[in-house]
């Protein structure tokens, strides 16, 4: 009895103790930066008027819809893409309000010629794919390839930050933008 | 006896208890886990398969020439989107890759349409429904991710103790497949055969 006693106690003390501590933050790129502000300019492609000029329109976004848009410039992409370095620094971040999705972001990486607008699954109905393009097409690239950085970036986050006001509806964007429902 | 019967009674809740941190609600978690980011992976795959008759039918109109790589994106459509895989499934490896390979055989199918008319990168629809098909392509590689660190979670779960006892005590647990988008060497050595490959 009491070696029943004995055993059925080792066990439960073997059994308890499971619980593992929480995940350490995942790893991706040595000299990914810190978000330090509503403009991460690690590349440092902008003057500090533009910087303010960014973040004010950034803060007033959020104010006015909840939707969280950040400004990031990288010196390096450490050898990944654009599109995997944004999602995971975005999801490192935490930029949108959890359970909407809600962020944006413009990445520029200048020593790769790469830019990417990242949305945030919350807002693909109002910053579509083919309005993300045509930005990039239109405002960004051709102000990028003439060296005008930081008004290549303005003029990109202007474009958002009009659409991000928009009043129309979804169908009306989908509409508009030729996205596919 | 009396004295034993009592720390037996007190053992059991203190069991029940342990092992609730031991696999017994940890393994059903991750594999509902699992499953739920193996939907997301096919969601992202059935989004890219609806874009295609657009895109095809924009190319058609826009350059008559090279049908025989049109009817390759098509074939390579209808192939990719007869085979589902259930949340049951994902165990399954042979079934998994038959389903990479369909997936797979289309993007390369939609790399070569690219590359086949450049002149239609100036045109607006083709812009419109290449950024999308693009930008559903970044999706379904985020779900890859997603889902094989879902099945890496899981398959440690059930291999590690204590989980392990659980898994193998009230599940009969199975390990998962990881999802293998891209075979290696696929640019190298396309597999589809569109007719007039001479090369």
């Amino acid at each position: 009895m009491l070696k029943r006693l004995a055993l059925a106690a080792s066990l439960a003390a073997a059994l308890a103790g499971c619980d593992r501590g929480p995940p350490s933050p995942e790893a991706f790129a040595r000299h990914a930066p810190a978000l330090t502000g509503r403009v991460v300019d690690q590349a440092q492609l902008l003057a500090p008027a533009d910087e303010q000029a960014l973040a004010a329109q950034s803060a007033a976004i959020e104010r006015e819809t909840g939707a969280q848009f950040v400004v990031v410039t990288l010196a390096s992409l450490e050898g990944r893409s654009i599109e995997d370095y944004s999602v995971r620094l975005g999801r490192r971040w935490g930029i949108g309000r959890k359970g909407v999705d809600d962020g944006l972001m413009l990445v520029v990486a200048p020593a790769e010629r790469k830019v990417r607008i990242e949305v945030g699954y919350g807002l693909e109905k109002r910053v579509t794919d083919p309005f993300a393009a045509k930005v990039i097409r239109e405002q960004l690239v051709p102000r990028f390839k003439e060296g005008r950085f930081a008004e290549g970036v303005r003029a990109g986050s202007d474009a958002l930050a009009a659409r991000l006001r928009s009043r129309m509806s979804d169908a009306q964007i989908a509409r508009l933008d030729g996205a596919a429902t | 006896m009396n004295r034993t019967r009592f720390a037996t009674l007190l053992l059991a809740p203190a069991a029940a208890a342990s092992l609730a941190g031991c696999g017994v609600n940890s393994i059903p978690t991750a594999e509902e886990s699992a499953k739920a980011k193996w939907a997301d992976v096919q969601a992202a795959y059935q989004r890219r398969a609806n874009l295609i008759p657009n895109l095809v039918a924009t190319v058609k109109g826009a350059a008559a020439s090279e049908q025989n790589i049109l009817v390759g994106v098509t074939q390579a459509r209808a192939d990719a989107t007869k085979i589902q895989l259930s949340g049951d499934q994902i165990g399954d490896p042979a079934a998994m890759q038959r389903y990479a390979d369909a997936q797979n055989r289309l993007t390369l199918s939609l790399q070569r349409l690219q590359e086949a008319y450049p002149q239609l990168r100036s045109q607006e629809n083709f812009q419109t429904l290449m950024s999308q098909v693009e930008g559903t392509e970044n999706r379904i590689n985020i779900s890859i991710q997603d889902y094989n660190k879902a099945v890496q979670d899981y398959n440690t779960e059930i291999r590690t103790f204590p989980s392990v006892i659980g898994a193998k005590v009230f599940y009969g647990a199975k390990p998962m497949a990881p999802y293998q988008a891209t075979t290696p060497n696929a640019e190298q050595a396309p597999t589809i055969d569109f007719g007039n490959s001479a090369r």
